[in-house]
């Protein structure tokens, strides 16, 4: 069939008034001109988070600032070491606790769990997600502190020969305990992220192990979990940055106790708690101390974000199938899990 | 047209109905029934009185943020409130920063509370009695155990357990803080050079807690545990706390009197600046704090509104006259009559542009 | 077709010791799951038993009077916290909304996969991460103590807080469900004329608003509960005020500061308050949920 043009001079009918393009052009530059603006806000946000910094940076140089053990507000000496130890030890505990856990709940929604309960399992799932930090401090530091008070002295008391995790003062707010709460918190989002990439597994691939033998656990450790791991791992460092940035229930539950050194069942301090509870004491060399924490903790979550995005894109490149699976809709559905 | 839409209309026009009602009646000095709105903030020592006080001015709403002494200052110098609350007294650069609003600073005192040194022994219900000296062992980590000869030379009659000690202090930056350590550095020269005083410093051992809330709730917990914490939140938990030795060498237990005592007596600079440390009253009880309300002489001056000037002042006034007579009710001790008076005129001189401001 | 003989398919079968493995980490993997639901059972339990209690009339009438001390004085409820997290958000989500709608629309449709799109997509990934307490001191340093707006603490202050942490899920979550609109849709309409901006406000977005409500929605819910950007913006005010331009109340806030109270009726307080917190946003997301299925995109 020969494609039909339009003569020159009726194509003049079909034009659109310059006055009717403005609309189009006004709406493209607009939105271009948001875009742009959270650009802005970003490049100044981080300038002036260096620029509050820069005291007590300069004073202590960014290493020493960072890995400096000595936490001293009336002395004016701020190395951030016990904070950051704090910060991490507290996370990766999330991590341990949380992780195996959240891959469970997916392997059991995606795997195992009958079609009918499938949905609502998913929506008690979330809706741990739903419940603010604070009202986690409360339900931690009232309910399950003091209810894990005696287990702890005794896990304490058996495994004193340990050294980080036994002897020493147990007390109620305690760095096991933030730990936990954070796992809880963290669940959800690691639980998701893995649910979205069980979901994308071809079939084939399972029902060739299966039709290979394969028991039902089987079939989950040759065909499930090695084709998720990089969506898995994407999840849990996505749960760590989430961890990491925590702040309220963190402050409520940890104790606030900046020395380096204390059991697992003492106190402890994260870069997150210290800014909340001391900066609004702070003033000059403190505050600006105060920031730098702040700076680390920036750069901390985007570091760890950075990383769980590159192995959550690198799971959604793998699951981009037929052509009439579009590419959008993988990377639409990796996005939305990143997102969430 | 289909129901989704109409859901999406309706839930944008009363998102943007109530976004446009709250930023439509904003303005600095917004007030409902209340009249002016007078922002404090400083000292969490003080912060129960000066909430009640608040909610007693009438034709003032009064919002105070009890965000540490320290803290309060800060926001009085960057005039992000408009009086603060401080314990203690303000040091020379406070002074000068908090001038160069345009107007000289003014600490009024207001009230005083005494610090206990709280305890939870088993088998210890009342009457334990400790010195300075100890006190200032225990916390240095030197004396471990409640059966320590240094503890029971002290109390003779009392049966001590061998239970060992622990310690427990603030971990946030405080003004109860502050006035311990005080005392403890000024009776003990090894724990001003080990641990000084102010209102954060780095305690040798110990468990630390957030507020005088969670060193009371701390002290509630651990068997063994001595912690310092003011009387009213001592009083709440039903502790029990120590007489404590005062200069005088009688062992004084603390109450409203005994505080009060203490501020007998105490030397009272010009600037009302008063820290009372160690005192020597027979019947004063030695851990006891004052609390400031510092404002610049000048309110308007320094940027407040002739209303905010009003209330600031209608506040201070009214602390001073009435409020005084409810601080029992809250375990508070109030100011002796010389410092009262003082505090008075002090809040007389204040001045809105060089005019008196009228507290009426 | 004859079945294979009972003896063949015997050797096929998984041995005693795999059917073993099979069943314990299929036990295992359940009661993992099973795991991770107590702490919603005792956090839910333990809410309402405690909450509940604190609940009554006066408790959602009156303000906190700030007397937590005074014996004879009442503590009073939490109505200005419930009235200011209602304004902060609301201010919050009409900032937050158009303009992250904004930029997910320019992302979609405009920049798509060019490479000043993926610098500004790589920028609401970083802002995602931010830690909620760094967009309060952000906020702090630029508006409180600065004479650029006034100083001080004030309610808008926290909105402007609040509406950084939404606009990057706002974004994320539109760019996501404005993606899976067809093309041929928006193909349909430019055959037959209709200019780009036509295209998207009659026909792209209208498509996949159901969609952008529920992320929208989640975004709010995340918001109502979030503590940390408003610790140094917006002060704690006792008394309801209606205007942002003062210092507010929030529920989060109320609750964080009743926490550390030695006073069992201000914690019990901070239980109800705590209730009614979560109350609201499990509200907010079945909203969410309930518009999601109405979504005929996704």
């Amino acid at each position: 069939m020969t494609t039909a043009s339009v003569p020159a001079g009726d194509r003049s009918v079909l034009e659109r008034s310059p006055a009717a393009r403005l609309p189009d052009r006004a709406l493209r530059y607009g939105l271009t001109g948001l875009a742009a603006l959270i650009l802005a806000l970003i490049a100044f946000f981080f300038v002036r988070l260096v620029g509050e910094s820069q005291p007590a940076l300069s004073r202590f140089g960014v290493f020493g600032f960072a890995l400096h053990n000595d936490w001293n507000v009336s002395l004016d000496h701020f190395g951030a070491l016990p904070l950051l130890v704090g910060t991490l030890v507290t996370s990766f505990l999330a991590l341990i606790i949380g992780v195996p856990v959240a891959v469970a709940t997916a392997l059991f929604i995606t795997e195992l769990c009958p079609r009918r309960i499938r949905t609502p399992v998913t929506i008690l799932i979330e809706l741990l997600a739903a419940v603010p930090s604070v009202v986690y401090g409360l339900w931690g530091i009232f309910f399950l502190a003091p209810k894990l008070l005696p287990a702890e002295k005794w896990v304490a008391a058996k495994l004193s020969f340990l050294p980080y995790v036994g002897g020493g003062t147990v007390t109620v707010p305690n760095q096991f305990v933030t730990g936990l709460v954070l796992a809880i918190m963290i669940l959800p989002i690691v639980s998701a992220i893995s649910r979205e990439v069980m979901a994308t597994v071809p079939a084939d691939q399972k029902e060739a192990a299966l039709s290979l033998g394969a028991t039902r656990w089987e079939m989950i450790r040759i065909a499930v979990l090695p084709y998720c791991r990089s969506g898995i791992v994407g999840g849990a460092m996505l749960g760590l940055g989430r961890a990491i940035g925590e702040t309220i229930a963190v402050t409520i539950l940890i104790g606030d106790s900046p020395v380096l050194g204390h059991q697992l069942f003492g106190q402890g301090y994260t870069l997150a708690a210290v800014i909340a509870n001391e900066f609004g004491e702070a003033s000059g060399l403190h505050r600006s101390a105060l920031f730098a924490a702040g700076l680390v903790l920036f750069v901390l979550t985007l570091v760890v974000n950075g990383i769980a995005r590159y192995f959550v894109l690198r799971a959604a490149r793998g699951t981009r199938v037929a052509p009439d699976k579009a590419g959008p809709d993988a990377d639409a559905g990796a996005a939305a899990a990143v997102g969430a | 047209m289909n129901p989704s839409r109409n859901l999406v209309a309706l839930s944008a026009t009363a998102l943007l109905s109530v976004a446009l009602a709250a930023c439509g009646s904003s303005s600095s000095t917004s007030s409902t029934s209340g009249g002016t709105t007078v922002n404090g903030a400083g000292s969490t020592f003080a912060a129960p009185v000066y909430q009640q006080w608040g909610s007693q001015v009438s034709g003032v709403t009064v919002n105070y943020q009890a965000v540490g002494s320290g803290a309060g200052i800060t926001a009085l110098e960057t005039k992000t409130a408009n009086f603060g609350a401080s314990d203690p007294p303000l040091k020379p650069a406070d002074e000068t920063a908090i001038a160069k609003n345009g107007s000289p600073a003014v600490e009024i005192p207001m009230f005083l509370g005494a610090i206990t040194a709280s305890y939870n022994v088993p088998g210890v219900k009342t009457g334990l009695k400790l010195d300075g000296m100890t006190l200032a062992d225990i916390f240095l980590g030197k004396v471990k155990t409640w059966s320590d000869p240094e503890i029971k030379a002290l109390n003779p009659g009392l049966t001590l357990p061998s239970t060992p000690i622990t310690t427990i202090h603030r971990s946030d930056s405080s003004g109860t803080t502050a006035g311990f350590t005080g005392f403890l550095a000024a009776v003990d020269p090894e724990f001003k050079t080990k641990v000084g005083s102010g209102k954060d410093v780095n305690w040798p051992g110990g468990t630390g807690a957030k507020g005088n809330a969670g060193v009371a709730g701390a002290v509630a917990q651990t068997s063994g545990s001595i912690g310092y914490v003011e009387q009213a939140y001592a009083l709440q938990h039903g502790f029990t706390y120590a007489s404590v030795k005062n200069k005088a060498g009688n062992f004084v237990a603390p109450s409203l009197a005994s505080a009060t005592a203490a501020a007998e007596g105490v030397v009272v600079p010009a600037n009302l600046g008063f820290a009372i440390s160690n005192p020597s009253g027979a019947q004063a009880y030695p851990i006891t704090s004052q609390t400031f309300i510092v404002v610049n002489k000048d309110l308007c001056k320094a940027g407040a509104s002739a209303a905010v000037a009003k209330g600031v002042v209608a506040f201070i006034t009214y602390g001073l006259s009435g409020g005084q007579s409810v601080l029992s009710q809250a375990d508070y001790a109030a100011l002796p009559a010389t410092i009262l008076a003082k505090a008075k005129t002090a809040s007389t001189g204040l001045v809105c542009n060089g005019a008196t401001v009228s507290a009426a | 077709m004859t079945p294979l003989p009972a003896d063949v398919l015997a050797a096929f079968a998984p041995s005693a010791a795999r059917r073993r493995r099979d069943r314990a980490a299929r036990g295992v993997i359940a009661g993992l799951t099973v795991l991770a639901l107590i702490p919603l059972v005792l956090l839910v339990y333990y809410l309402l038993r405690k909450g509940l209690g604190s609940w009554s009339g006066s408790f959602f009438t009156t303000d906190p009077t700030g007397a937590t001390f005074f014996k004879n004085v009442s503590i009073g409820g939490i109505k200005s916290a419930i009235l200011g997290t209602i304004e902060m958000v609301a201010l919050a989500s009409a900032i937050a909304i158009p303009i992250g709608v904004g930029v997910a629309v320019w992302l979609v449709e405009y920049g798509r996969a060019g490479a000043f799109a993926n610098v500004v997509r790589f920028f609401v990934d970083v802002l995602t991460g931010v830690p909620s307490i760094v967009f309060g001191l952000f906020i702090y340093i630029t508006l409180v103590i600065t004479g650029l707006v006034g100083r001080g603490l004030a309610g808008y202050k926290g909105s402007l807080a609040l509406a950084l942490l939404m606009l990057p899920v706002v974004i994320r979550s539109s760019e996501v469900i404005l993606l899976l609109v067809p093309n041929s849709l928006r193909e349909a309409a430019l055959a037959l004329g209709a200019p780009r901006w036509k295209v998207i406000s009659r026909i792209v977005i209208p498509t996949a608003l159901p969609g952008m409500i529920t992320g929208v929605l989640l975004a709010v819910a995340r918001a109502s509960g979030e503590t940390a950007p408003l610790l140094f913006t917006v002060g704690g005010a006792n008394k309801t005020t209606l205007g942002l331009g003062a210092q507010v109340n929030a529920l989060p806030l109320q609750i964080y500061n009743d926490i550390i109270s030695p006073t069992t009726a201000v914690i019990n307080r901070a239980w109800g308050a705590a209730l009614t917190l979560v109350v609201m946003i499990l509200v907010l997301n079945l909203i969410a949920r309930l518009t999601s299925r109405r979504s005929r995109v996704a």
